[in-house]
């Protein structure tokens, strides 16, 4: 048969699957702002990284929506399903991505406006953001390519950060009796895990990427067994 | 090997199947086992040979001049296709039911029901023949809108009831599988829905094999899905994919299965 059948239903759940991964984006814009905010001690910008979660969550409660009227309207199946079902994890995991940068933001006037106390500890914090930047960009490139076997990457890519967050940890805990800088050390540490988070969603993304590809979920790894003990 | 189940129903196996009209081939080297107590649905858009196949399983399509059948039907042990074994014997044991309801027309609905077994020349008591009936109404789920005009004539009743009196006489001669071929094809959401209950109830005691060209129907009703197809327009149909009808669904094994249950052809 040469007619194409059911066009305007693909170019809608590509459109969608567009809408949803594009979200992705703007999980790196905020990340980008909440970096550099920590880096410069930037309170007004850490300021628009909370006003501007609005987009994101904007963007879960659109592409919710769209999904339902999906799912009620033209009866997805197989590939398409799965797809489907994938992105409906995936803007949930947008969205707590963009919350994980709004607690980095919200700690950071917490942390105080004069220089960082401790540039090293200060140093891996904003590497980890950075590390974290790069997993959101590479989930994205492997969902969109159907790329398993870059999603599985994921995995390795986010050690590191994992190991960065306990350093982080270990280095507050023995950073002296001062009580302002082991206040200002504890902060470093929940915007620290807020990263480490950001990271796991990514791998999440992952897992859902080989998900549509191979139609069989399994995660990546067991995040139910504790990580090593910090410090 | 006997595989039947407690309440008589049995396997359908189907080895190396072809059918030809004439000189046309149909169908070519079908091989699949259709389970007791369970729905087999048959998908695959028209020519395909889904129909020929599912007429085949009790030799239906003997009534069209020129059609012939190569390779093996076997039910439990029995081949149906066996030099000694007549059709009408295995249409008994193998009951149809067809895409526009066909009660007889001038018959009751007491009649309809009854008409199998007549044809079949059991010699049934009057009592016992009433309990028959009655049972298989209430196997179709039609006795409680029935039971009070048993008398009048089938033809009377909506599309619905209508097919469920079909099927009410095909289950009347206590077959062992129900063929049934575009059964809700003529009728409104409700009706295909009540069918659909039905089938639920029906597989207890019967293994049941279904022709759709409704997917969602084939989702909602079968516990097996069969993907028949064919590579271009002439050539003759085959199975491309038999498998559990969530898997077939969700992640089908074949391009072409996945192209066909997501709606895209071309």
């Amino acid at each position: 048969m040469a007619h194409v059948t059911r066009a305007q239903y693909r170019e809608e759940l590509a459109g969608l699957e567009a809408r949803t991964l594009e979200g992705l984006d703007l999980v790196v814009t905020q990340i980008d702002r909440v970096v550099e905010a920590a880096e410069q001690q930037d309170i007004e910008l850490a300021q628009w990284v909370i006003g501007d979660d609005d987009r994101i969550d904007g963007r879960y409660l659109e592409v919710h929506q769209h999904i339902l009227s999906m799912l009620a309207l033209q009866s997805p199946v197989a590939g398409d399903l799965r797809v489907i079902a994938a992105l409906l994890h995936t803007i949930k995991h947008i969205e707590r991505m963009g919350d994980q940068c709004v607690n980095v933001a919200k700690l950071l006037p917490l942390a105080g406006h004069e220089p960082p106390r401790h540039p090293e500890l200060l140093a891996k914090l904003i590497q980890m953001g950075r590390l974290a930047r790069a997993e959101v960009i590479q989930s994205k490139q492997a969902f969109v390519m159907r790329d398993a076997t870059l999603a599985e990457d994921l995995v390795l890519q986010d050690r590191e950060i994992n190991r960065l967050n306990r350093e982080i940890f270990r280095d507050a805990v023995d950073i002296g009796d001062d009580p302002d800088v082991r206040e200002w050390a504890m902060t470093v540490t929940m915007m620290a895990r807020a990263f480490e988070r950001i990271g796991d969603n990514a791998v999440d993304i992952g897992e859902q990427v080989a998900f549509v590809v191979s139609g069989l979920f399994r995660e990546f790894s067991d995040s139910s067994t504790p990580p090593p003990a910090a410090g | 090997m006997t595989t039947a189940t407690a309440n008589g129903a049995k396997t359908l196996q189907v080895t190396d199947l072809d059918i030809y009209y004439g000189s046309f081939h149909a169908v070519k080297g079908v091989t699949m086992t259709m389970r007791p107590n369970k729905v087999t649905a048959l998908i695959g858009s028209s020519g395909c040979g889904k129909s020929s196949f599912l007429r085949s399983l009790n030799r239906m399509h003997e009534l069209i001049e020129g059609a012939r059948v190569e390779g093996r039907v076997i039910l439990d042990d029995q081949d149906i296709y066996a030099a000694d074994v007549d059709a009408v014997m295995v249409r008994r044991q193998i009951g149809m039911v067809f895409q526009n309801p066909n009660p007889f027309p001038t018959m009751s609905i007491y009649d309809n029901v009854a008409a199998g077994l007549r044809l079949n020349s059991r010699k049934v008591k009057k009592n016992d023949l009433d309990d028959l009936v009655e049972r298989s109404l209430r196997g179709a789920n039609l006795w409680d809108e029935v039971k009070d005009r048993l008398d009048r004539p089938g033809s009377g009743l909506s599309g619905g009831q209508q097919q469920r009196l079909c099927i009410a006489r095909a289950i009347a001669v206590e077959p062992e599988v129900l063929l049934m071929d575009e059964p809700c094809s003529a009728l409104d959401p409700v009706a295909t829905l009540a069918i659909e209950d039905l089938i639920g109830e029906l597989k207890k005691n019967y293994t049941i094999v279904i022709v759709t060209h409704n997917m969602q129907q084939a989702a909602r009703a079968s516990d097996f899905t069969a993907f028949f197809n064919l590579e271009n327009s002439g050539d003759p149909g085959q199975l491309v994919e038999l498998d559990r009808t969530g898997k077939i669904f969700s992640n089908p094994e074949n391009k072409a299965t996945e192209d066909y249950v997501s709606g895209r052809f071309g």
